[in-house]
């Protein structure tokens, strides 16, 4: 077998293992409860979830992932924390209640899913999928047959801007 | 394209940044603010009557967007609760300290969330209109910021919502990966090929988990009693009535338009969800004091009694649902009506509160308890000829397929009813045999909250004497659905 038959096999497994990995790290570091990890680990979390993007050829919205998550929404991030002060975060402990209920709970959900996966073995006689995620195919779908969806979440940003300037302004008249 | 099927729609988002934009360009003074509420009661009850008084059915935008008889059903319903949410935040904003115009204004937004997902006929409508819905919700649970109750509600709902939000979109991810459709009536003609399909069944599950969050039923029900109890009261009565029936109009369309075979194979898991939310509601709801919590809990019950409907899997239990669901608006809102004025001034909205209410106001002490009895399901009010419906139908079900689950859901729901008689009847009494009144001076009543508060009578008699009219409205549109 050639390598580049099972190179994405293997660029998937390893962005899909980093993914994971760093996704646990943001929320559970052992090494440290400071929130500045958490964040620096939430855009590792992002970036490798942008290379599978790439794997699975939506190269626009890997970009995009990268440029607004990895970018601007964790200078954004950054910035709260390092305006906030946070030292009281940093010394609370975790609680064994909700920490085993969440493992618990996780677990379940993990064991159903495997057996699913296994039980249905996805693509083992499928044809390989036709994969178009480039900038001019998403635009043709989002502008007809997605338009209505793309607009209504205009009125949802809208609505979000008008929350967070309600909810973050100093005093309200 | 059929795009002047939803003008209801575009006339509501416009209506919604028309109030935003009024204030900001008048400037009023803060007690001129009402009118702008007013203005926009009155422009949803135009649009009640000319828009939907003859509508048009169709589907629009590629079949994603659907007007038939359950959309317009939903939409009067949710017309209705805006225009009653709307009057008790005139009643209300006093006690929000600023920014009671974008109250307004989100609240005619969240409706506009609510009217999409009445249409919603595929999976990217569902998840945007309910994320449209949800995020609105955010804001205005937490909207009296200085109140710590009112974040910490705003907190939870946010967390466990995005949390409900992402197992939604990973079902959807799961469907849609296993069969290339979004469209709830194309994927209706696939399903029964990937009936087998356990990808599949985890994505619907998981769908039904998103849905299951937004009416709290069990077990996704833990945010209900904290976030009905911190939320501004008119915030809560909206949360109650709207957002639960836009979760039930997505729960009917995913479930019986999207994939009718699944359903059938799943009433067992249906009901044992809908007689645990009954008896998690209806016993939780037992030892409350607060009278938001406990409305919290037993919106809760409630929400299992009106799963009875769908767990019947059949036309009837469908009409019942939505004819329950009608007379639900006009109690609920009654009851928040009163709490909203009766305690006014009181930090906790403890039960204690209401004590000679009888004496204070005979026309609150009066509604108060005509919605206690309705809640409770005795006749003759609107909750009792719904509770019957959807027993009768649960009933009818268990006779037809020999499924002795039906008798025990329904032996359930009875029982759940019998505990429920406790509470509802601890609230009047509270009214009106209190030992200790220490307040009894009269409250004023204000033109608009005596109105609303006779509509919500008139609401939960009419439908509870004269069931017809709303009964075949709801027959009607539950002939929409394809099961």
């Amino acid at each position: 077998m050639a390598l580049s038959d099972i190179l994405p096999d293997i660029l998937f497994y390893l962005f899909a293992a980093l993914t994971l990995l760093c996704g646990v790290l943001v929320v559970a570091n052992p090494f440290s409860r400071n929130p500045v990890t958490s964040a620096m680990f939430l855009v590792l979390t992002i970036i490798s979830m942008a290379g599978l993007f790439v794997l699975l050829h939506a190269f626009f919205l890997a970009a995009v992932q990268i440029i607004v998550y990895a970018g601007a929404v964790i200078v954004l991030f950054l910035f709260v924390i390092m305006l906030l002060d946070l030292k009281e975060e940093q010394r609370r402990k975790i609680k064994l209640f909700g920490a085993v209920a969440g493992l618990v709970s996780v677990g379940v959900i993990m064991i159903i899913s495997l057996k699913a996966l296994r039980a249905a073995r996805p693509g083992a006689n499928l044809p390989a999928p036709q994969l178009e995620g480039g900038t001019n195919a998403l635009g043709q779908l989002l502008f007809t047959q997605y338009v209505l969806p793309f607009e209504v979440v205009s009125i949802l940003l809208l609505v979000a801007m008008v929350g967070v300037i309600l909810l973050s302004k100093k005093d309200l008249k | 394209m059929n795009a002047s099927l939803m003008s209801l729609e575009i006339w509501v988002i416009a209506l919604g940044v028309v109030l935003m934009l009024a204030d900001f360009g008048f400037g009023l003074a803060p007690e001129r603010r009402r009118f702008l509420a007013y203005l926009a009661i009155a422009t949803l009850g135009t649009l009640l009557i000319t828009n939907l008084g003859n509508y048009t059915t169709g589907t629009a935008f590629n079949g994603s967007f659907v007007e038939d008889t359950l959309a317009v059903f939903f939409k009067r319903f949710f017309l209705v609760a805006a225009m009653l949410v709307l009057f008790m935040s005139v009643e209300f904003s006093d006690r929000i300290a600023g920014g009671i115009t974008e109250y307004y204004s989100l609240i005619v937004f969240a409706l506009s969330g609510m009217l999409f997902a009445a249409s919603a006929n595929d999976f990217a409508m569902l998840f945007v209109s309910i994320e449209l819905i949800t995020i609105t919700f955010y804001v205005l649970t937490s909207f009296q910021r200085g109140r710590l109750i009112s974040l910490e509600a705003g907190v939870k709902y946010l967390i466990l919502g995005a949390l409900s939000s992402a197992f939604l979109v990973f079902g959807i991810a799961l469907v849609w990966g296993t069969t290339g459709q979004l469209n709830f009536n194309k994927l209706a003609l696939v399903a029964a090929q990937f009936e087998t399909n356990k990808i599949f069944l985890l994505g619907v599950l998981f769908v039904l988990v998103g849905l299951g969050f937004k009416i709290a039923a069990f077990p996704f029900q833990i945010w209900a009693p904290d976030v009905y109890q911190g939320a501004p009261t008119p915030t809560t009565a909206f949360l109650a009535v709207g957002s639960k029936a836009a979760g039930f109009v997505l729960l009917l369309r995913v479930l019986f338009t999207a994939l009718p075979d699944i359903a059938k194979h799943w009433a067992d898991l249906l009901i044992v969800i809908s007689g645990i939310t009954i008896l998690y509601g209806n016993l939780c709801a037992l030892p409350q004091r607060n009278l938001k919590r406990l409305l919290g809990y037993s919106s809760i019950a409630h929400a299992g009694y009106l799963l009875l409907g769908v767990a019947a899997l059949s036309v009837s239990g469908q009409a019942a649902l939505l004819y329950y669901l009608a007379g639900y608006l006009f109690t609920v809102v009654a009851a928040f009506l009163v709490i909203c004025v009766v305690m006014r001034h009181l930090d906790n909205e403890d039960i204690s509160a209401l004590a000679g209410l009888h004496q204070r106001s005979p026309l609150l002490a009066v509604t108060m308890t005509l919605a206690m009895v309705s809640l409770a399901g005795i006749p003759p009010m609107a909750g009792f000829f719904g509770k019957f419906l959807l027993l009768k139908a649960v009933i009818q079900q268990g006779a037809i397929n020999h499924n002795h689950g039906y008798y025990c859901l329904a032996f359930t729901a009875l029982v759940g009813v019998v505990i429920s008689l406790y509470y509802y009847f601890g609230v009047i009494r509270a009214i009106y045999w209190s030992p200790n009144t220490p307040d009894l001076s009269p409250i004023p009543l204000s033109g608009p909250v005596k109105f609303s508060v006779c509509v919500c009578i008139a609401g939960m008699f009419w439908i509870g004497l004269f069931p017809s009219v709303v009964f075949n409205l709801a027959t009607e549109a539950a002939k929409a659905l394809s099961l």
